[in-house]
């Protein structure tokens, strides 16, 4: 594999300083307003990206994760050339993403969750067939890939159905396998699991983790689901307001950040007064439920799981970890963003 | 050759998009009924009062025939101008930019793809009340030689639609141009009545204007499907489309820099 080497690194994506900022439209209120606009219409610059620099190996499995808003989309929009940045510098695979788009366009994949890139009204082998002729590769070749990719992913049976009958979590199997067709080095990956159950989500999580290990694909994966980085990455970026604030290993993320566990439970039956548990913090307590949160460093998930089935006749748990928001909370609160 | 064939796969897969729901190209066909039915009077009514047999040296079949012809353009031709706006305002347009591909082209080869079916249902729908009510058609000659010119007159369309459309990657809402655009198709390009009828002197701004070339030219040429006629379109069609395909190129890599996708 031909990796990009600069300063003695070698690295597939290599991102320097890189700032984007929009210009965004601004009016206030009223008709006084709309005619004052017409004749000066008011604009703001608004930072989508702020002086990021990251560097993502060939084959690693990097995530890239952020609240809505915090510039995840943008950066990955800049780095397969669809946006140029305002300033700073980009290399994916040797190229510079806004000024070689199309010949960066034959090694790279992506999956953008919230949008299809399947064609809604033919079943998806119509776009695989149309891909193979985009990609300029050839018919056999095509065909044995297809082959390959639907057995991967299991959507055999899939391929065949127009896609706008296809449910969520398999259209999300056909547009991943459509992005592998030309065999890209690196596949980014916008939010794929957005609206998915349990299930699908597994699924599709497992599935890139094959590709990943079998093809050597490199994937940048964007989420808001800490779920997704946990299952699938090696090392994560939190991004926050267009910054980077955080970026290590995810063991190291989940030993300090995501130690804290909360608890949904349901009860058949009335729990009664001064409901408790030792080492929980309860956070809601009604007649036949409770809300509560526990630190794992202190108090052992069996021990709290053990404690709830002995309180009463269980119909649910839920147990979740902390949102994103709340670990970037954490994180200014120790003072441990990262700067530049 | 693997760049070119990128293209007609584009047009074939928009074509076969467009067979999924054959009633509603029908369904949409019956629009052109309706309008060769009221023009059908309007222009029988006008003739009858002038007590000509010929206007401007077009018959009433040779009118209602150009009607057909200037419709079935003007109602089949897509609007990439409104698709690209509609793709830049829900973000879809990030999976066309980053493929490896020209934009451009893509939104050609799918535009004609996605025109063919509906030109022909509304010539088969059309087409049968006209003959129904005037006649029958000019001769095979005019059918070949309009074909032609359509296909130049999509394409003269799309680079128009195609600089409103790319627009929409700097203003967002490119609605106020196509509204324009369309109003200079009706009047200026023929749509409403033959350039012929018009004075001398505003038929002669027509005719240098490329909006003439779109509806007038190829609606012209199959009522009088002479050789010199089909040159002169052809060469007028070309001139204005290397002209106009120039000016796309140019302002799609300005607009390029500043495209602002909307959605995380």
């Amino acid at each position: 594999m031909v990796l990009f080497v600069r300063d003695g690194s070698m690295s597939a994506i290599l991102v320097r300083n890189l700032c984007k900022t929009f210009q965004m439209k601004r009016k206030a209120a009223g008709l006084r307003a709309s005619l004052a606009a017409l004749w000066r219409p008011g604009v703001q610059g608004v930072d989508a990206v702020r002086r990021i620099s990251f560097a993502m190996e060939g084959e690693e499995l990097l995530g890239f994760i952020g609240p809505n808003g915090a510039g995840k989309s943008t950066t990955i929009k800049i780095l397969t050339g669809i946006l140029h940045p305002t300033s700073g510098e980009a290399s994916v695979l040797g190229h510079v993403p806004w000024q070689e788009r199309q010949k960066l366009a034959f090694h790279i994949g992506s999956v953008f969750g919230q949008r299809p890139q399947l064609w809604y009204h033919l079943p998806a082998m119509d776009t695989f067939y149309l891909f193979g002729k985009i990609y300029e590769l050839e018919d056999t070749a095509l065909r044995r890939r297809i082959g390959f990719l639907a057995e991967a992913f299991e959507i055999e049976e899939l391929l065949e159905t127009p896609v706008r009958k296809l449910s969520l979590g398999q259209r999300m199997r056909c547009e991943v396998a459509a992005s592998l067709l030309h065999r890209p080095r690196i596949l980014l990956l916008d939010e794929p699991s957005i609206g998915l159950d349990v299930v699908a989500k597994q699924r599709l999580r497992e599935t890139v983790r094959r590709m990943n290990e079998h093809e050597g694909v490199g994937v940048l994966l964007t989420s808001h689901d800490p779920g997704d980085i946990e299952a699938l990455c090696k090392r994560v970026i939190i991004v926050n307001h267009g910054q980077i604030v955080y970026q290590d290993k995810v063991s190291t993320l989940k030993r300090r950040y995501l130690t804290v566990k909360y608890v949904d439970v349901r009860y058949s039956e009335d729990l009664g007064a001064g409901f408790t548990l030792p080492g929980v913090e309860m956070l809601k307590v009604g007649r036949f439920g409770a809300k509560l949160r526990f630190d794992v460093r202190t108090t052992p998930v069996e021990q709290v799981l053990s404690g709830l089935a002995s309180a009463g006749n269980l119909i649910d748990v839920t147990v979740s970890d902390p949102s994103l928001e709340d670990v970037i909370r954490t994180i200014y609160a120790r003072g441990e963003v990262e700067n530049g | 050759m693997a760049k070119a064939d990128k293209y007609w796969a584009i047009f074939r897969t928009q074509l076969r998009n467009s067979f999924a729901y054959p009633m509603d190209i029908l369904g949409r066909s019956i629009i052109i009924v309706l309008f060769m039915w009221i023009f059908m009077n309007l222009w029988r009514v006008t003739y009858g009062v002038m007590g000509t047999r010929a206007i401007a040296g077009l018959t009433l079949q040779d009118t209602m025939w150009y009607l057909l012809m200037a419709e079935a353009v003007m109602l089949s031709k897509q609007d990439p101008s409104q698709t690209i706006s509609e793709q830049v305002k829900d973000g879809s347009v990030i999976y066309l930019l980053n493929k490896p591909f020209n934009f451009i082209l893509y939104q050609a080869a799918a535009g004609l793809g996605d025109s063919v079916l509906a030109f022909c249902g509304n010539i088969l729908m059309g087409g049968t009340i006209v003959w129904l009510l005037v006649g029958p058609p000019p001769g095979v000659v005019g059918w070949v030689f309009a074909a032609l010119a359509v296909a130049m007159a999509w394409l003269l369309d799309f680079c128009f639609a195609a600089l409103i459309g790319l627009s929409a990657f700097v203003v967002e809402d490119s609605q106020a141009f196509r509204w324009i655009y369309q109003k200079f198709l009706l009047v200026l390009g023929g749509l409403l009545l033959p350039l012929d009828f018009f004075p001398q002197w505003l038929q002669q701004i027509s005719l240098t204007l490329p909006f003439a070339w779109i509806i007038f030219g190829p609606a012209r040429l199959f009522v009088d499907p002479s050789l010199s006629r089909l040159g002169d379109v052809l060469l007028q069609q070309g001139i204005w489309l290397l002209a106009l395909s120039g000016i796309v190129w140019l302002f799609y890599r300005w607009a390029m820099a500043r495209l602002v996708i909307n959605g995380g």
